[in-house]
C-alpha cells in the first residue's frame, strides 16, 4: 500500500519530555523516519549572567542547571575557579565534597530509573525511587538547608561542616539502599514487559556514541570503558576503590543497567569516605576575612568573597551523573569572570538521539529518550 | 612531546604557536587551515570534541576547541583568532557530529559563522532574535518579546506588538 509521511509534533510541554523540549517527527505510519529536536525553551542566559556576577555570586546559578544533581555543578565551577586562582582546599573539605557528589549520583539515577519506568507505564518504581530520594534530600537539608539547590561548595572548601548526626543517618541510608536496590532488581530487571520495551532498542555503537559527543553512563552503555573519575582523577578519587561501570550492548537496557551498577559503586565509595573521613577544617582559613569578633561567628566569613584570579583561562571537566560536565572560565584579572562557558552533558547527549530513534516506532522514542537521562535546565542553560 | 607540539611538528605551516590552557596543551592555528588541522587532529586519535567556546575579546574573537582522545587519554586545545567584524571559520561537522549543535550554539550566542555547516540556525534563542548576547557590546537595555506563531515559528519584536491578539 502506498503511504505518505506526515509531520508529528511532540512537546514542548509533553509530560514524557521531562521538561520543555520539542520533537518534530517525520512519521511513516507508526515508524519514525526523521527526528528533529527543538531546544531553548528554558534558556536563561546563564553564561551571560556569569559575566555579570562576581566569582562567588555565580555559584547559585550553577545549581539551576541540572537541578536533579546540583552538587556536581557547584563543584565543577568551583574547581575551575580554584584552578584559575590557585586556591588550596583542605583534605576534609575534599572528602565532604565527594561524599555529597556521590550521594547526588545515587539520587540522580533513582530519578532516572523512576521516570523511565513511569514513561513505560510502570508507576511503582518512581514511588520507590522518590521514597529513598526523600531520605537523601533530608540529609542535604540538614547539611545546608536546601534540598535541591544547595550553593554548598565554595572556593576553598564547603560552606559548613557536617552537622552532628549526619554520618549515622548516612550509614542508615546506605544500609537501607542496599536492601532496596535488590528490590529494584527483582521488580524491574526480570520484568518481561520492561525487557521487551528496552532490549535491543535504540542501539548505538561505541564509535557513533563518541562521535556524537555522548558521555557518561549513556556512553558506557555502548562499551566505552571511560570514566573521568578514573582516567583524569580529580579531588580524592585516586585514593578510592571503585570501578567504571560498563556494558557492551549499547541498547536502552544496557544504559539502564549501567546506572543501576553505578548506584552500587557510589554506595561503595560512600562507605569508604565514611571510614576515612579525616579531621580538620571544612574550609581553608588562609583566604578571606577572619571573623572580626573574638567569639566564633559564622564560618562563611572565612570564604574569599571578592577575589581576583590572575588573567588566564581554564577548562575543567568532571564526571557528573549525566556525563562530562565542563566549565570554561576566562579571567581578565578583575573580580568577575570574563567569560563562562558551560559544557553540559545533557546538551551533547541529545545530539545522538535522532540517530538512535530512526526507524523505531513512536512509542520507543520515549523509552530511548528516557535512558539518555537529560534535564532541560542543563540543556538550555 | 605533548599533543600540541606533535601537531606543530606534523603541520608546521598551520600552527602559529603552542602553549598551555592551564594544564592542557594548546595550539594556536591559522583559521584558514582549520579543516586540514581537523583532519590531522582526528588522525592523531582525538575522537571526542568536548566543547567549542567563542570568546569576544573586544579587538578580536577567539574560537576554542577542546579535544580529548579516548585511545591515548590525552587533551588538546585548538584556538583560532577571528576578525571581529565578520567572524567566520569552516565547520568541522564532517569530522565530529557533536559539532553540529556546538557550532550552532556558538553562532547563536557569540555570532561566529561556521562555513559549510548544514543547518546554521539559532538553537537556544528564537529565530529572529536581535544580536548575539555574549558579545561584549550586546545592548541589554533593549527588551525583546517572543511569541509562537500559527505554525510554531518564533515571532520577535522590541515593542511587544506581537503579544497582542489580532482580530
Amino acid at each position: 500500500m502506498e503511504t505518505e509521511t506526515f509531520l508529528l509534533n511532540v512537546g514542548p510541554v509533553h509530560p514524557a519530555t521531562h521538561g520543555v523540549l520539542r520533537f518534530k517527527l517525520r512519521m511513516d505510519g507508526e515508524t519514525i523516519r526523521d527526528c528533529q529536536i527543538v531546544v531553548g525553551y528554558l534558556h536563561r542566559g546563564t553564561e551571560k549572567l556569569g559575566e555579570m556576577k562576581t566569582y562567588l555570586q555565580f555559584i547559585p546559578y550553577t545549581d539551576r542547571l541540572d537541578y536533579i544533581a546540583a552538587m556536581p555543578n557547584n563543584y565543577a565551577y568551583v574547581r575551575a575557579v580554584e584552578e584559575l586562582a590557585g586556591i588550596e582546599v583542605p583534605q576534609r573539605a575534599e572528602y565532604i565534597r565527594v561524599l555529597v557528589m556521590e550521594l547526588n549520583r545515587i539520587i540522580n539515577h533513582l530519578v532516572m530509573m523512576g521516570s523511565l519506568l513511569l514513561d513505560l507505564g510502570g508507576s511503582t518504581m518512581i514511588m520507590y525511587g522518590f521514597r529513598e530520594r526523600e531520605n537523601a534530600l533530608q540529609l542535604y537539608e540538614s547539611l545546608c538547608g536546601a534540598r535541591m539547590t544547595f550553593n554548598y561548595i565554595r572556593p576553598g572548601g564547603v560552606r559548613e561542616d557536617l552537622p552532628d548526626g549526619f554520618i549515622p543517618k548516612l550509614n542508615e541510608f546506605i544500609k537501607d539502599m542496599e536492601k532496596r536496590i535488590v528490590d529494584y532488581e527483582e521488580l524491574v530487571n526480570g520484568n518481561e514487559i520492561f525487557l521487551m520495551r528496552v532490549k535491543n532498542i535504540g542501539v548505538i555503537s561505541a564509535e557513533e556514541a563518541i562521535n556524537c559527543g555522548m558521555t557518561g553512563p549513556s556512553m558506557r552503555g555502548s562499551g566505552v570503558d571511560y570514566d573521568i573519575r578514573k582516567e583524569e582523577p580529580y579531588s580524592i578519587y585516586p585514593d578510592l576503590d571503585f570501578k567504571a561501570c560498563m556494558r557492551r550492548e549499547g541498547d536502552s537496557l544496557a544504559r539502564y543497567l549501567v546506572r543501576l551498577d553505578e548506584i552500587r559503586e557510589s554506595m561503595h565509595i560512600l562507605k569508604q569516605i565514611v571510614d576515612a573521613m579525616p579531621a580538620g577544617k571544612n574550609v581553608n582559613q588562609k583566604y578571606g576575612m577572619a571573623p572580626n569578633t573574638g567569639a566564633p561567628t559564622a564560618v562563611t566569613s572565612y570564604f574569599p568573597r571578592i577575589f581576583t584570579p590572575p588573567a588566564g583561562e581554564v577548562y575543567c571537566r568532571i564526571e557528573a551523573p549525566k556525563g562530562e560536565l565542563g566549565f570554561y572560565v576566562a579571567s581578565d584579572g578583575t573580580t568577575k569572570p570574563y567569560r563562562v562557558k558551560i559544557r553540559s552533558p545533557s546538551f551533547c547527549n541529545l545530539v545522538a538521539l535522532p540517530k538512535m530513534v530512526e526507524g523505531l516506532k513512536i512509542a520507543d522514542l520515549i523509552a530511548v529518550f528516557g535512558t539518555i537521562d537529560i534535564v532541560l535546565g542543563d540543556v538550555d542553560r | 612531546m605533548n599533543s600540541a607540539e606533535e601537531l606543530k611538528y606534523l603541520l608546521p605551516a598551520s600552527v602559529i604557536s603552542v602553549g598551555v590552557q592551564t594544564n592542557k596543551p594548546l595550539a594556536v592555528i591559522k583559521k584558514e587551515d582549520i579543516l586540514q588541522v581537523a583532519e590531522k587532529v582526528k588522525e592523531m586519535g582525538f575522537d571526542n570534541l568536548s566543547v567549542i567556546t567563542g570568546v569576544d575579546r573586544e579587538d578580536r574573537i577567539e574560537v576554542i576547541y577542546n579535544f580529548f582522545s579516548y585511545k591515548k587519554k590525552q587533551n588538546l586545545v585548538l584556538k583560532a583568532i577571528l576578525d571581529r567584524t565578520s567572524p567566520s571559520i569552516d565547520s568541522v561537522v564532517s569530522f565530529w557530529k557533536v559539532a553540529d549543535w556546538l557550532e550552532r550554539e556558538t553562532y547563536d550566542l557569540v555570532g561566529i559563522k561556521f562555513n559549510g555547516h548544514p543547518n546554521l540556525k539559532r538553537i537556544l534563542l528564537p529565530e529572529g532574535w536581535m544580536g548575539h548576547p555574549l558579545r561584549k557590546d550586546y545592548d541589554m537595555s533593549i527588551e525583546q518579546f517572543v511569541t509562537v506563531g500559527e505554525d510554531g515559528e518564533d515571532i520577535v519584536s522590541t515593542d511587544g506588538s506581537n503579544l497582542l491578539r489580532g482580530e
